[in-house]
């Protein structure tokens, strides 16, 4: 499994966790749109939960800007290497 | 990363599948135990254990959940405050309570205090206020200090105003939080009028002071991020992307604090404390090494973290908590280094109740709940064992076991970051509760000697006292009235603003009873609010400490008040019971009294009255003096 594969997997267990009523997949492109939980709220919740479990920290400019989970993996790698 | 709660025990194995129970259960639309909530939530949580909790308490709060109780808080922020809502509700769950928070909307802070619009819309328990520096408003230039005074004086009538919106839009007290430092930019900085620093300091005691003239409660939000650290408490990402006025990975710490001083408020803070002797008071064991072989005092640094932690239970009983021993040990031996050990800084006197045999610590501890005439839920319990913290847990949900650990140099912190024994401002009943406790054991030694119950009331020497209320007691009255829940009969509560009226309304008898005996003062035990409609008065408030039950104390009130109303002309009394979750041992009150039921309601509430004429006086053994 590749660095970002793995990342993914960690993130989608957060995110089932925090979502529980979501069952649909969870790939690079899932955005909080396909998620009907995940409004600005959960998503600072998430945020905290991912840095948590990964041991990040996310930038300011980060928090807000990720377009898909595919940008949020990269700035994890970044932040790993 | 350590845990945020580490006074609470580590989950324990099985959690997962034990919260899996009560879910299903809650799923079902029953009840669930509230023991076994209560302990699931009342542990070290990790992030996804959190957010369980979270969940089970959204859905508890739906079910009617027996043994909880309800607290709605509204939460009114510079800042957002929703990322407290949810941690709220499970920190609620860990201390007996289920807590709803209510946010207002954003910057809903100046609305609320001066506009007639109530943005809550609902009744409420408590509103919290976490105002930022923002919210105080007014220019300070720097070393203007007339600029820094108006300032000052602007915040406490922002302050004010929250607290009077509080109590006319929803009816309750407002709690205040402090303001943590800012990052400081020099040393001088809280030298220098106008600066942050400095506002906020003055800030946070005129906050203090307010709160200690009760015109508000405080949360002690600056103590709680200086304890973590303000690097860590304060997140810049956080407070500018998602306007958090503090680190949201903080906020189920946050929200444990303000659950522990919401669970003051309504009563439920620990009353006594009970502790184990070896290992616990002193190092070492008193049965093998003896009194010159243990570990107390100046000798090492094990013995000077015991004197430590015994100033500090010291300390604590000097707040009014009660102190109790259970040990393992022959009493003879356990009782030595308290009498003869120089170094002990706890004497035999400062124990209410001395528990020390070969039982075993459940049996004792609730000895200890009996001698002293309190639930188990108002006992913590402190033993540097953990296998027997263990056993204690599972025999005893309801007492809070603290997970001290075995280094007593950890000992007070843990207890103190429990939050059990958080209070309101102190007046200074609570501060005599301790002693009075201690007679209260006596009491209950001569009880077992004396046979005869008349017998053994005559021997107390009781002496009541009736007297109207007064500006001096009014805080214990306000305290008396917003905490009884079990001998209470109608459970109407009122601030120290309806009350100061009270005192002034010439159609109102308002009546605060004090008690003594020969073993203790137990200070004020019972309120009574009278109401006169011409020839008939109404009880509209009837309420005594659990503290001396069974004395004669509503019969020696009740004689009096027929006394005084035959006096005045009066006709007849009424009087209501209102059924509440926690009242039900007065439900049977007015009738042992000698009213007779008039009406009853769908809701369970009855109405009673008795003529003045047919009434007959109760025998009572005290003496009973009225003032008016």
């Amino acid at each position: 499994m590749s660095d970002h594969e793995s990342y993914l997997s960690q993130v989608a267990d957060v995110i089932r966790g925090l979502f529980d009523e979501y069952d649909g997949p969870i790939t690079m492109e899932t955005t909080a749109r396909d998620v009907p939980q995940w409004d600005s709220l959960s998503h600072v919740r998430l945020m905290v939960l991912i840095e948590q479990e990964l041991g990040v920290r996310f930038s300011t400019t980060e928090v807000q800007g990720f377009q898909n989970l595919g940008s949020l993996i990269d700035a994890v790698v970044k932040h790993k290497n | 990363m350590s845990s945020l709660f580490p006074w609470r025990r580590p989950l324990e194995e099985g959690w997962g599948a034990r919260v899996s129970e009560i879910e299903a259960v809650v799923a079902s639309g029953r009840m669930p135990d509230y023991a076994s909530v209560r302990a699931a939530a009342n542990q070290q949580l990790g992030p996804r254990e959190q957010l369980r909790i979270e969940r089970l308490a959204k859905r508890i709060e739906k079910v009617e959940a027996k043994g909880f109780t309800r607290m709605e808080l509204g939460l009114l922020g510079s800042r957002t405050l929703s990322y407290l809502r949810e941690p709220l509700g499970a920190a609620g769950l860990a201390r007996g309570l289920l807590v709803s928070g209510h946010e207002a909307p954003y910057d809903h802070v100046a609305s609320f205090a001066f506009s007639g619009h109530n943005c809550f819309e609902r009744r409420l328990d408590a509103v919290l206020a976490v105002l930022g520096e923002a919210s105080f408003q007014g220019l300070r230039p720097l070393l203007d200090r007339a600029a820094e005074d108006e300032a000052l004086h602007e915040a406490e009538r922002l302050v004010s105003a929250i607290g009077a919106a509080a109590r006319s839009k929803t009816g309750c007290p407002v709690i205040i939080a402090t303001l943590p430092p800012p990052l400081q930019l020099a040393s001088a900085d809280s030298a220098t009028p106008g600066s942050s620093a400095r506002f906020r300091l003055r800030i946070n005691r005129m906050l203090a002071d307010g709160a200690a003239e009760r015109r508000w409660l405080i949360w002690d939000q600056a103590a709680l991020a200086a304890r973590v650290g303000l690097e860590r408490w304060f997140d810049p990402i956080a407070y500018h992307s998602a306007k958090a006025p503090f680190s949201v990975q903080l906020c189920p710490l946050a929200a444990d604090s303000v659950a522990s001083l919401l669970a003051a408020m309504s009563g439920r803070s620990a009353r006594a404390l009970v502790l184990d002797l070896d290992n616990t008071l002193w190092g070492g064991v008193i049965g093998d090494d003896g009194i010159t072989g243990i570990r107390i005092g100046q000798n090492s640094a094990e013995g000077e973290a015991f004197v430590a932690f015994q100033h500090f239970l010291l300390g604590l009983r000097a707040r009014g908590v009660v102190l109790a021993v259970c040990s393992k040990n022959t009493d003879a031996i356990a009782r030595e280094p308290f009498r003869h050990h120089p170094d002990m800084v706890l004497k035999e006197e400062h124990i209410a109740v001395f528990q020390a045999n070969w039982d075993d610590k459940a049996t004792n501890i609730r000895a200890v709940a009996e001698a002293l005439g309190l639930g188990l839920e108002s006992l913590a319990y402190v033993d540097d064992n953990p296998a027997e913290r263990e056993r204690v847990r599972r025999e005893l949900p309801l007492v809070s076991t603290i997970e001290v650990g075995e280094d007593p140099s950890f000992f007070i912190e843990r207890i103190a970051r429990s939050g059990l024994f958080e209070h309101l401002p102190l007046n200074s009943d609570d501060l005599a509760r301790a002693s009075s406790y201690g007679g209260r054991a006596a009491v209950a030694e001569i009880r077992a000697r004396v046979g005869n119950y008349e017998d053994y009331l005559k021997s107390l020497e009781m002496q009541m006292t009736i007297s109207p209320f007064d500006a001096v007691s009014r805080p214990r009255i306000v305290q008396l009235i917003n905490k009884s829940n079990q001998f209470n009969l109608t459970t109407r509560r009122y601030d120290d603003e309806d009350v100061s009226r009270m005192q002034e309304d010439r159609e109102l008898l308002g009546w605060q009873v004090r008690l003594d005996d020969r073993f203790a003062q137990h200070g004020m035990i019972g309120v009574v609010i009278i109401r006169k409609h011409g020839a008939e008065w109404e009880i509209d408030t009837w309420l005594q400490s659990c503290r001396v039950l069974e004395r004669g104390v509503e019969q020696g009130i009740m004689n009096s008040l027929f006394k005084e109303a035959s006096a005045a002309g009066v006709e007849s009394i009424r009087g209501r019971y209102i059924p509440t979750e926690r009242n039900g041992m007065v439900s049977e009150f007015y009738p042992r009294l000698g009213f007779e039921v008039v009406t009853k309601s769908g809701d369970g509430s009855m109405n009673f009255a008795c003529g003045v004429a047919r009434y007959a006086p109760h025998p009572v053994f005290m003496n009973i003096s009225l003032l008016r």
